[in-house]
């Protein structure tokens, strides 16, 4: 490993030598902030260009910030700031000294929208990043959803090689990883359990996010943590300029947002909220039944998201951000007997602090807090039943981004966070205390990360970021850490044509814990611990991307992965309320490798993207931790549920009028593997006991590929101007060929019309059936939206 | 878009008829499965030694039309059945007993009775048909006795009880336990059955309990098994194995049996503890 470091450190070392010797000239710093001019919204991705010296430039980070340096001189430079569906715009300035230049960018009339569309797909291809997604709220809001429910993580889905999980989850199997492999973070604090109602739902309320950036390899070194992705959701900031509010109303939720200055121009506050309402009506049907004695009442169940955020512009160069996010999803039961609740749900709040120490030196100081929790507590006479499982975080995080010279931009920085798990926490007994039942663990652990990256431009045609991570994890004394390689390269050939290439190396302190591949709230994280050893991967990519007539982006990808210290879990894994957890891990590795091809158009009438994913992963070498237990198939080779051979994805989105925008996806891939038995046996079983005719004999783990997969979806937003401000339509077609597709397979036995085999102890099957069940037929919905 | 509300509104009413079957069934080719042999053989003081031979099939494969021809095609005849214990052998011979009590079936018996010996083990050994061995070993764990039955009446509808199943548990030793409610009799389905274990015990009482589900006059048979490991985690891995099909939650699981020998059989060799007790509700 230390020599793996050694070569590194010496790489970077020489390339910073090598370019550095490209920067006798004197040079200044252009730097500053774009904003929206409407909101003051920072943008995020904005591209700063110089027309007449195409290798110069940069986009705007996360922060909204800019930096970067030009040949000092007495000829004016024309420098040119543009974003996608905004006007671009033009600024000239001398380059005699250091110059800050915080610009407004404005919707409206995109007459040179060609021009912005080249420009963002440029920067791209001058970009090291690739193996990257990016999704505004903007595209998410026109895009069909499911149920009228406008999702950014389903609608990333949508992207070359990021497929979803079961039909209308949110799940994301990236390059071969498992769902628990993706760290989400929101406004820079860890989202431990992204999902609502068993995934079909994300916590993020579209109102309230402002973008979303997924990287799916060539992770910059700032990120670790996770093995297979990084899914940075930024929060918007709230209008600094003038009170709005945005809401909707919908088959399943409401919505509403409200934001506006605290004090022009200087500080803003964005609330957002959303909350599922079948619990209402569930209520009143409850209730108007109530005197009837046969009536089962309906549960309750409603989830809700409430986004809060505060920002404040405290000087020329500091700028303060608080936001917060609290989400829970509630289900309770109150029968004559007994009463039932099952409650999960995030919180996260974030910190933020931005200083501009010089024209150069931008920096960031995080403090996030996270914490994902779900309870679920039975009560009947004289006793109660409580389980429950959590982890926290508090993370304090410091990020640097230098411009160095023209050659090189460094950034550096680290992170520290404390971590407390309670695992399977259980407490059960009787009122009197006569009887109690308890167990659970916790564990307080700690992790840390440091990184160090320099994106260097080397000649006209070679850009190379190479960066390392340090990173590490304390758990009951004893300390776990690896060192992280990072590198990505591009080389333009062309202004439209580039080659890419990527190395990154991952570790992964935190394992999930769940077999069924849905997201269960009874998911839980679990640490590394002297048995249970980090997960780490290594991953490679290559590729092109090609601009053709500044309208369409081409790019191909091929990765390899390899994955080390994999977990899953053995034959009958007992995962729930287990004091023993770490015997119930089995201990494997992987590889998965691939091929990703996109076509995208981001503006004109006509937009959107195609998507086309050729993919394989397997797994092999599962251990049980312990060695008395079982692992089915022993340490063959195995495909995971999630091996999807073929993904392809088409998006459009046409604007037929100020007011019409009609779209359309359509999704195909290769069905998901199951395991199905193959053979079955009769059980007797001991006197008292129910005769079993078929306990089933599962044959090769995942050995069957459920049916392919298909679906259509169409929608279409129709825009209305009152005078109060805005409001559409938006009616969205799920599964418009109404094509069902397998959720899961199972197999039926048949019994002769009079026996009923609940009854019946000795009932003999007379054959069976294979069924598939599909989730979604077609479903039309019709959301109204406002703004004002 | 005048056309608006109609298109609307037919596309609601598509939904609505679209609604109908979300499953159906499918064809599907199982690949070629070799069947296995299938033990059962519960050890029970003060009960005859007998065992159930029976072989598994292909999931697919066609059931006989009734319950003669059901069980003639699962069992396996002429397969050489010994116990031994303690320096002797017990061979069991081939032959279908009906206990006419339990109305459970064996295909090998010894009339010889199942000793109260708790400190000793059994060992199982068949040879197959097919010139394959099966071995096991199990020792008979001690009853673990039921402290008491309560009946507690509902507070608000009086007419209803529930049984609670008192019990004591060795704080020193990891205890398995298979708990059976019948309503009726014992020839019933069971209410409720299960299994468990003791780690979140924090004293030494454990207790089972029931909904509010009988009347005066119900007859209600409680039972707790005291059994080993190996039982418990084929007990769980049938279960698991059951409940995989048809749950898309579910992790399907192999059956985990404590057998061994080049037949790669399938089943359980075990002892048969339990406490029993007979409740009468009133009040």
């Amino acid at each position: 490993m230390l020599r793996k470091l050694f070569i590194v450190l010496v790489a970077v070392h020489a390339a910073l030598v090598l370019s550095s010797q490209n920067t006798a000239q004197p040079e200044v710093t252009i730097s500053g902030t774009v904003i929206d001019a409407e909101s003051g919204e920072t943008l995020i991705g904005a591209t700063i260009l110089v027309p007449d010296k195409p290798s110069l430039g940069t986009s705007t980070n996360e922060y909204g910030y800019y930096a970067f340096q030009v040949p000092s001189g007495n000829d004016s430079l024309t420098l040119e700031f543009s974003y996608v569906g905004y006007q671009p715009r033009l600024f000239r300035i001398l380059p005699k000294e250091n110059t800050t230049l915080n610009v407004e960018l404005s919707t409206g009339v995109q007459l040179a929208e060609v021009v912005v569309q080249a420009n963002s797909f440029r920067e791209s291809l001058r970009s090291t990043e690739m193996s990257v997604e990016e999704l505004s709220t903007k595209e998410v809001k026109v895009i069909p959803a499911f149920l009228g429910e406008t999702d950014i993580l389903k609608t990333i889905q949508l992207k070359p090689g990021i497929p979803s999980g079961s039909e209308g989850t949110t799940g994301l199997f990236v390059r071969g990883g498992g769902s628990d492999q993706n760290l989400i973070v929101l406004d820079e604090a860890v989202v431990y359990n992204a999902n609502h109602l068993f995934g079909f739902f994300s916590t993020f309320n579209t109102d309230a996010v402002k973008d979303l950036k997924l990287y799916k390899g060539g992770f910059p070194a700032q990120y670790g943590g996770r093995l297979s992705s990084v899914i940075d959701v930024r929060m918007k900031e709230g209008n600094n300029r003038s009170f709005h509010g945005t809401g909707g109303i919908g088959l399943i939720t409401s919505r509403l947002t409200v934001e506006g200055p605290i004090q022009k121009e200087k500080s803003s506050f964005i609330v957002s909220g959303r909350r599922t309402y079948v619990d209402l009506f569930t209520r009143q049907i409850n209730k108007a039944n109530e005197d009837k004695e046969d009536y089962s009442p309906i549960p309750d169940y409603y989830f809700y998201d409430l986004n809060t955020k505060v920002n404040f512009t405290l000087g020329e160069k500091d700028r303060l951000f608080l936001s917060g996010y609290f989400g829970q999803d509630v289900f309770g039961f109150e029968g004559d007997f007994f009463d039932f609740s099952f409650n999960w749900g995030n919180n996260t709040g974030t910190v933020r602090w931005n200083h501009v120490f010089n024209n150069n030196l931008f920096h960031n100081l995080t403090f996030t807090y996270s914490d994902y929790e779900y309870n679920i507590e039975t009560k009947v006479t004289g006793f109660s039943f409580q389980v429950g499982s959590n982890v926290r975080d508090a993370n304090l995080k410091s990020d640097f981004y230098y411009s160095l010279n023209s050659n090189n931009t460094l950034r550096f920085g680290g992170n520290v966070t404390y971590h407390w798990f309670g695992v399977g926490r259980l407490k059960a007994g009787s009122d009197d205390g006569s009887v109690s039942f308890s167990g659970g663990d916790d564990f307080n652990a700690a992790s840390l990360g440091l990184y160090f990256s320099d994106e260097m431009e080397i000649g006209d045609s070679w850009k190379v970021n190479a960066g390392i991570r340090f990173s590490g994890f304390l758990n009951e004394g004893k300390f776990s850490g690896g060192v992280e390689p990072r590198l990505a390269a591009v080389y333009s050939v062309s202004p439209d044509f580039s080659l890419k290439g990527s190395y990154a190396r991952m570790y992964q302190y935190l394992h999930l814990v769940s077999t069924s591949g849905i997201a269960l709230p009874t998911d839980i994280w679990y640490p590394t611990t002297e048995t249970i050893k980090p997960e780490n991967s290594d991953q490679v990519a290559l590729g092109w991307e090609y601009l053709l007539g500044s309208r369409f982006l081409f790019t191909q990808e091929f990765y390899y992965k390899r994955f080390g210290k994999q977990v899953d879990f053995v034959d009958g894994a007992r995962l729930f309320a287990n004091n023993e957890l770490e015997n119930e891990f089995a201990i494997g590795r992987g590889y998965g490798y691939g091929m990703e091809f996109g076509i995208e158009k981001q503006e004109g009438k006509l937009t959107g993207w195609l998507g086309y994913t050729l993919a394989m992963v397997r797994r092999t070498g599962f251990k049980p931790v312990d060695e008395t237990r079982t692992f089915s198939g022993d340490e063959n080779p195995y495909f995971p549920r999630y091996d999807r051979r073929h993904d392809l994805s088409l998006v459009l989105m046409y604007k037929l009028s100020k007011r019409l925008t009609i779209s359309g996806t359509a999704v195909y891939g290769s069905g998901d593997r199951t395991w199905l038995p193959v053979g079955r046996f009769a059980f007797q079983d001991v006197y008292g006991a129910d005769f079993e005719p078929i306990v089933p004999v599962f044959g090769e783990r995942n050995a069957f590929r459920l049916p392919y997969f298909f679906r259509a979806d169409a929608g279409l937003v129709y825009r209305f101007f009152p005078k109060w401000g805005e409001s559409d339509l938006t009616l969205s077609i799920f599964n418009l060929t109404n094509r069902r597709n397998a959720f899961f397979l199972y197999l039926e036995p048949q019994y002769e019309e009079s026996i009923d085999p609940e009854t019946e102890p000795l009932a003999i099957p007379t054959g069976i059936k294979a069924k598939q069940v599909s989730l979604f037929p077609i479903l039309g919905s019709l959301t109204w939206n406002f703004k004002f | 878009m005048k056309y608006l509300p109609y298109l609307i509104a037919s596309l609601f009413v598509a939904a609505i008829a679209a609604c109908g079957s979300l499953e159906k069934e499918i064809d599907l080719n199982l690949p070629e499965y070799q069947p296995q042999y299938v033990v059962e053989c519960y050890l029970e003081p003060g009960q005859p030694f007998s065992l159930l031979l029976t072989r598994s099939a292909p999931y697919f494969e066609p059931f006989p039309s009734d319950l003669e021809g059901f069980v003639e095609n699962l069992l396996v005849d002429s397969a050489e059945v010994l116990i031994h214990y303690q320096g002797k052998t017990h061979q069991l011979t081939n032959g279908l007993v009906l206990n006419p009590f339990t109305k459970k079936i064996f295909n090998y018996y010894n009339e010889e009775l199942v000793p109260a010996d708790y400190d000793n083990d059994f060992e199982l050994d068949i040879t197959t048909p097919d010139g394959k061995h099966i071995t096991a070993t199990t020792r008979i764990l001690p009853v673990v006795p039921i402290d008491s039955v309560v009946v507690e009446f509902d507070e608000e509808k009086d007419s209803l009880a529930r049984v609670l199943t008192y019990l004591t548990d060795d704080p020193n030793t990891k205890d398995y336990y298979r708990r059976m409610l019948h309503h009726g009799s014992l020839d019933s389905i069971p209410d409720q059955d299960f299994t468990t274990f003791d780690d979140f015990v924090d004293d030494n009482k454990i207790v089972f309990g029931t909904g509010f589900d009988f009347e005066e006059g119900d007859t209600v048979f409680t039972t707790i098994f005291h059994i080993e490991r190996a039982y418990f985690d084929f007990l769980e891995s049938l279960q698991y194995a059951i409940d995989a099909n048809g749950n898309p939650f579910g992790q399907p699981s192999s059956i985990i049996s404590n057998l061994e020998g080049d037949a790669n059989a399938l089943g359980i060799f075990t002892g048969l503890s339990y406490d029993r007790k007979m409740i009468r509700i009133k009040k």
